[in-house]
């Protein structure tokens, strides 16, 4: 009994339900259809260099949107028109409404007026179209009919926009504003074809968004990375805002990351697991790995020009007899005395000068006899990225300048000959290279840019498979003509007029656009535009450090496996990370 | 038409815009300012729909004597109810139904002289309702008093639906009158304060 009523109980089907089936066939289980998505409003007015006017619906509730969003205009013949939200703006039918409001105590006349006499209007600047049928986003020509309706973008309609996470070179790099769970990607290709830029004032998560891009070059594999570490935040672990620790480069991708430091002391001290100490020589500084300090060192043009004159005559040990107080240097005699060099400004170099010797990484000889160059290039050239700490140098701008400059002229020469080879003898080529550099308005300005090997690589671009990852938080002060080759631009807030007008230089329809920047959040927000991604998106940015960030990276979260791998690693076994 | 009990009167005076009828007596809640009532129309089948806008009770002989020779109340019933004069009714036409369909617009043809005015029936006053196309002839109507018209028409309107309708029913017509006097923004919430939903 008790089981016949367990039977009629159960939500299996019944045994006439069971014969129906085999006589009918088996019936299809209804799909929940999808909810249509609620209208926003519709198309009222604009133009396509200015934008379009949108009046929201009733319903729409304008507090729920923001600049930066992402909108779809279902036009008449089919066509979708992606678009971003610059501007949202409140209307009325009639100017006397704002000077003679209605009781607004009374919740019918509230509702009544809300989005009749006075209503929300939103401002969309039109990026891409679909058309009818098609699946390939183009650029926008022309503007959807008066009156068609505008819906908020669908995941769909986003991934389609920017492509899926996992397909070709995408990469995740955000959620769109208010559609968390919606991934942006970058398609890495195209963001290392060009120099690249990371903007936004102090505070903002330049570095979080560094260290995120860098991870995910890292794991793409496409590209090798040179980092200039000037605050040690990207080798090794690091700590956030909240004190918490976050795993550097070489934590998530152990042997495919080198980590060079300028000071071992600071890296021992903080823990990082290193590679190599860079020691330069005084005599492999060349009077070009000066030039780019002109300014902070307040050499004149005499006395830049004196440095070289100095080269030819004191030969490779230049700089190291210059700052050696008990040299006479007597091959400058006749010079001196001929009035070719002004005792003055022999004396104004040397004074200058002086500041290498509290620089320990300069070594009159040094101390393994090896060249650090070649070990960073020979990292590069076996596809290992390279981070350079600078411990307590990072506070020095002319120790990071200087050896910024030194390395990457050398690089710079490497990948030419590189490439040359292999376009002369079709050999393969040099893989491409992303070289990160902070604080680059001081490369780039317009002053020295043009003799920095910064500006040189920024204008060359491709050429020669080596692009720039630009950090900066003022780029104003980078020369117009390098920030318009920025081919990607990653914009956190900045609120500084000539900065946020350096960021739009060369990009059409900028001034829609500002007014978004303008409004980002301090935090964890970002604008990118430019050739990564097919049109201009607000992102809320990817969360580095957290447990999923690093399994996406390939980090086992099980330590007993990282632990064998290391140890595999250190018996000199090939690992897969 | 067969609605018997809701007969108001016959028509004395008709014109495109509107018409008068006459009616014998006054009854609880017939003939009543705001009231959606309709008359048939010349050409078969078809309808004409108007708002009820003045109640006007004309003096008599008798009634000037009586006032003064202060009557027994049984001549005052009986003047009540068996008046000499009718009581007169002023409609604006609102719109009219031809072959089937109810139309927000003057009608083609008034009603003639004599046919019977009717009060709409709930039914009549949901459908003729559910649009506001004819908001726009009360408001143009110079001769009546539109904003007390409208309001009260819409309070009848919204009294035809059920409990949980009306208030929706009253916020898309007060959407409606927002665009219509956008002009005149203190006119709107004149109208609106007069449609009794507060909150």
């Amino acid at each position: 009994m008790k089981q016949a009523m367990e039977t009629h109980t159960s939500t299996s089907p019944s045994a006439a339900e069971q014969e129906l089936d085999a006589f009918l066939g088996p019936r299809t289980v209804a799909q929940p259809t999808p909810l249509p998505q609620q209208r926003l409003g519709i198309v009222v007015g604009g133009s396509l260099s200015k934008g379009l006017d949108v009046k929201l619906d009733p319903a729409t509730v304008i507090e729920g949107l923001a600049v930066g969003r992402y909108v779809v205009v279902h036009g008449q013949t089919g066509r979708r028109f992606f678009s971003l939200v610059t501007d949202v703006r409140l209307d009325a039918l009639n100017p006397l409404i704002e000077k003679v409001p209605p009781d607004t105590h009374d919740a019918f006349l509230e509702e009544v007026y809300r989005g009749t006499a006075v209503f929300g209007c939103i401002q969309i600047s039109p990026m891409l179209v679909l058309e009818s049928g098609g699946d390939e986003p183009k650029p926008v020509k022309t503007v959807p009919a008066h009156f068609t309706a505008v819906y908020p973008a669908s995941a769909e309609e986003v991934a389609l926009v920017f492509g899926q996470e996992g397909e070709g070179d995408n990469f995740y790099i955000g959620d769109p504003l208010e559609m968390e769970g919606i991934h942006v990607t970058l398609d890495l290709r195209r963001f290392i074809e060009r120099s690249a830029g990371v903007f936004g004032k102090t505070g903002t998560g330049k570095s979080f968004l560094t260290r995120t891009l860098l991870a995910g070059l890292a794991r793409w594999g496409g590209a090798v990375n040179l980092v200039f570490d000037m605050h040690n935040e990207y080798g090794w672990m690091s700590r956030d805002e909240a004190h918490q620790e976050v795993k550097g480069l070489k934590q998530l991708f152990y042997n495919r990351v080198s980590v060079f430091t300028l000071d071992p002391v600071s890296s021992q001290r903080r823990g990082s697991k290193t590679d190599g100490v860079v020691q330069i020589g005084y005599g492999q500084i060349e009077p070009e790995d000066v030039d780019g300090l002109a300014s902070l060192l307040a050499l004149s043009d005499v006395q830049v020009g004196a440095l070289y004159f100095l080269r030819r005559k004191l030969g490779a040990d230049w700089l190291a007899r210059l700052l050696d107080e008990d040299d006479p240097l007597s091959e400058l005699e006749g010079a001196l005395a001929r009035g070719v060099l002004h005792g003055g400004t022999l004396g104004a170099i040397q004074r200058k000068l002086g500041l290498f010797r509290r620089f320990e990484f300069l070594q009159a000889r040094t101390k393994t006899g090896d060249d650090a160059v070649s070990e960073i290039l020979n990292s590069l050239d076996r596809g290992v990225h390279v981070v350079l700490e600078f411990g307590r140098y990072g506070d020095s701008l002319e120790a990071y300048i200087l050896v910024a400059n030194y390395i990457t002229r050398r690089i710079h020469e490497h990948y030419k000959r590189r490439k040359e080879d292999a376009l002369g003898s079709r050999a393969d080529e040099p893989m491409p290279l992303v070289i990160t550099i902070e604080e680059a308005h001081k490369f780039l300005d317009p002053s020295v840019s043009r003799y920095t090997i910064f500006g040189t690589i920024a204008r060359e671009l491709r050429k020669y498979n080596v692009t720039l990852l630009i950090v900066d938080q003022r780029p104003s002060g980078i020369d117009p003509e390098v920030m318009s080759q920025i081919g990607t631009r990653i914009t956190c807030l900045l609120d500084d007029e000539a900065d946020i007008r350096a960021v739009f230089a060369g990009i059409s329809g900028a001034g829609a656009l500002r007014e978004v920047l303008a409004r980002l959040d301090t935090r964890q927000q970002a604008l990118i535009m430019g050739h990564a991604v097919p049109m201009p998106v607000v992102i809320r940015t990817r969360t580095y450090g957290t447990p999923e960030f690093y399994a996406e990276m390939g980090l086992s979260a099980d330590k007993k496996m990282m632990l064998a791998e290391r140890r595999r690693l250190l018996r000199g076994e090939e690992v897969e990370i | 038409m067969s609605n018997g009990d809701l007969r108001v009167g016959r028509v004395l005076r008709v014109s495109t815009r509107g018409f008068v009828i006459g009616c014998e007596v006054m009854r609880p809640e017939i003939p009543a300012f705001g009231s959606f009532v309709q008359a048939e129309g010349v050409a078969p089948g078809s309808l004409i729909y108007g708002l009820i806008y003045d109640v006007s009770i004309d003096d008599d002989l008798f009634a000037r004597q009586f006032v003064v020779a202060n009557p027994p109340e049984e001549v005052v019933l009986d003047q009540r109810e068996n008046r000499q004069v009718p009581i007169e009714v002023s409609v604006l036409a609102i719109g009219c139904r031809e072959g089937g369909h109810i139309r927000h617009n003057l009608p083609l043809q008034p009603p003639v002289t004599l046919d019977w005015l009717y009060q709409c029936d709930p039914q009549e006053v949901y459908a003729f309702t559910s649009h506001f196309g004819y908001f726009r002839l009360i408001l143009e109507a110079r001769e009546v008093p539109a904003d007390e018209l409208l309001a009260a028409s819409l309070r009848a309107a919204a009294a035809v639906r059920p409990p949980s309708e009306r208030r929706p029913f009253l916020v898309a017509a007060g959407r409606e009158l927002a665009r219509l006097l956008s002009g005149d923004p203190v006119r709107l919430e004149g109208v609106l304060s007069r449609l009794g939903v507060s909150d």
